[in-house]
């Protein structure tokens, strides 16, 4: 895990200027390098030739707004974890934003140690998430018959059938793995997935739990590797519970 | 506003119950008149009878005829007599008459009374969305310049900053400051546009002039931006127009085009106008930074902004053009946006009546 941000790439996608400028001063004075774009197409096209660690993307942006962006991406395969910022802060659009596939959500006008906060847990997660899919060894996890690239986020099933995962629920599978034979509360979970209260519910933690079952498991209904722990959280056997 | 809407709809209420009366009061005019009819109709079937039993009992006719008037006897059969008969239809056909003239009147009268105030409630209820849309809309573009505020001055706050760099950053929030109270004055301008559309004049004005007094203003902010107002208008040309509103047209019109050109770091604006028909047509032409033609008509809508980024220091609230379009509609004027695309530059038609009888 590193520490230092010193180096790590941060795409600022901002149509305001000032913002913009704001923005890129103070992830530069955090020790990020920082590149802006001005629009949608603008951001979308400097990410098709380059790379970033994290996107900050602002909802609504001439043209395609922020949604549509982060939903572009992620049909591209493109997994850079992305914090919106949006004007509207209404719990609606927190939900499109997370489910469009960003990662965390902030409303305007924010708070800039909230923000820079939030930037760094969302790195730190990703860079934990990485340096532990960074081997051979951790890259893959096979477990009854699936077998999970967890650089690619991709996954086949038992039965043949190719998965796509979403960066969440890879991530809790990294979790889980991590951890295999022990228990793992759903707060844990929260914590290292999401790390804020982005969701206000651990209810969150077991829908993605049934998701994953469902991808993975036999018979979904009588679970043999994602383990439920009435009132505690989820064990994860990857021999499958005899 | 909402005592008026409970007030509306009593009355709404109301009327629609009277019409629910007068239609049953109606059928119960009719009902009434046939009964009494009937009523009669018995009656004198009650007499032929009576005048049957007198001629069973010999009575002579005359005799029946003298007792019960309004019967004849002919062939030594009673009957009622024609006229009666006829007085009976006449009468029952000019109640039934007298109803449906009446009551299609008083049904009519509410009709349009329940027509009425639904329309209004209708309208109300499409300005009361309008007003959210419009409320939601202003929020919204507040927020923008309060988060650039906020997080200049808390990078202050957080920060040791060099002299320079605070100056930035205060040059930064006052310019900020500025495109809120511009902001606060276009959205004052449109909501008095939206409201009141009588207070608009219209008197002969001459447009250079007009167009002087606006350009004299900007120039020192043209200056600074390298940029060059040229102004081809020549004196007399006269348009019928409201005098605030020719001075917010221009003086919008012309803010555009500098925030058009000021991102490309200098440029021209020219203006010019000539008489066309019985009209007078100015053209704003500049080097800024133009537009895709598809998108010359949603440049007039409100809190359209195609350039965010156009403009150093000022910051389109997304009324100006719309603030146009509105005066330029309510004085009988036009006005069209051209460009050939972006980075081409652009070109603005105003087109007003001309003032009666001041033409050169």
């Amino acid at each position: 895990m590193s520490a230092m941000p010193s180096g790590t790439r941060v795409l600022v996608v901002e149509d305001d200027p000032h913002l913009a400028a704001g923005v890129m001063e103070n992830l530069r004075a955090e020790g990020y390098e920082v590149n802006t774009a001005g629009d949608g197409e603008q951001a979308l096209a400097w990410l098709r030739e380059q790379g970033c660690a994290l996107i900050v993307l602002d909802v609504m942006l001439p043209g395609i707004d922020g949604f549509g962006v982060c939903r572009t991406l992620r049909e591209q395969g493109n997994n850079t974890p992305v914090l919106f910022l949006t004007a509207r802060g209404d719990p609606v659009d927190r939900v499109r934003g997370l489910e469009s596939g960003g990662d965390d959500y902030l409303a305007k006008p924010f708070h800039l140690q909230e923000f820079l906060l939030r930037v760094r847990a969302i790195l730190r997660r990703w860079d934990w998430y990485r340096s532990a899919s960074a081997t051979a060894a951790t890259a893959v996890l096979r477990f009854g018959g699936n077998e999970v690239d967890f650089r690619a986020f991709r996954a086949r099933a038992w039965n043949g059938e190719g998965q796509e995962l979403t960066e969440k629920e890879a991530m809790i599978l990294k979790v889980l793995a991590e951890h295999a034979g022990e228990i793992v509360s759903r707060e844990d979970l929260l914590e290292r997935v999401w790390g804020y209260d982005v969701f206000p519910s651990t209810r969150t933690v077991d829908n993605f739990i049934l998701r994953l079952r469902k991808r993975f498991e036999k018979d979904p209904a009588r679970p043999r590797h994602f383990l439920t722990v009435w009132g505690v959280g989820y064990r994860f056997l990857s021999e499958g519970e005899p | 506003m909402k005592a008026t809407r409970v007030f509306q709809l009593t009355v709404l209420v109301l009327v629609v119950v009277s019409a629910v009366q007068v239609g049953w009061w109606l059928l119960d005019r009719h009902a009434q008149t046939h009964e009494k009819v009937r009523a009669a109709r018995t009656a004198y079937a009650e007499q032929i009878s009576a005048a049957q039993a007198l001629l069973d009992a010999g009575t002579s006719p005359q005799r029946v005829q003298q007792l019960l008037p309004q019967i004849i006897v002919a062939d030594g059969h009673p009957t009622l007599a024609p006229q009666v008969d006829e007085a009976l239809r006449t009468e029952e056909r000019h109640r039934d008459n007298q109803y449906a003239w009446e009551g299609s009147f008083f049904l009519l009268a509410l009709g349009a009374c329940i027509a009425v105030i639904a329309r209004a409630l209708r309208a109300e209820a499409r300005v009361l969305e309008e007003q959210e849309n419009f409320l939601a809309l202003v929020s919204h573009q507040f927020k923008t310049p309060l988060a650039s505020l906020q997080l200049s001055l808390e990078t202050m706050a957080l920060r040791t900053l060099s002299a320079e760099q605070s100056r930035t950053l205060i040059d930064r929030m006052l310019a900020d400051l500025a495109r809120m109270e511009a902001m606060v004055t276009q959205i004052l301008e449109s909501a008095r546009l939206e409201r009141g559309r009588v207070e608009f004049k219209s008197e002969p004005l001459e447009l250079g002039a007009a167009v002087a007094r606006v350009v004299t203003h900007l120039e020192e902010r043209a200056r600074q931006e390298r940029i060059r107002i040229s102004c081809d208008i020549e004196p007399g040309l006269y348009v019928a127009s409201d005098p605030l509103a020719l001075d917010v047209v221009v003086r919008n019109i012309l803010e555009n085009a500098l925030a058009a050109v000021t991102p490309l770091g200098g440029g021209s604006i020219a203006l010019s106008a000539r008489a066309l028909n019985a009209e007078v047509e100015l053209s704003v032409r500049d080097s800024g930074v133009g537009f895709r033609p598809a998108d010359g008509a949603r440049l007039f809508e409100r809190f359209t902004r195609l350039h965010p980024r156009g403009g150093g220091g000022h910051y389109g609230t997304g009324l100006g053009l719309f603030i146009v379009h509105r005066l330029m509609h309510l004085g009988q004027g036009r006005v069209s946006a051209h460009s050939e695309g972006v980075g081409q530059g652009a070109k603005f038609v105003l087109t007003w009546p001309a003032a009666q009888g001041q033409r050169s």
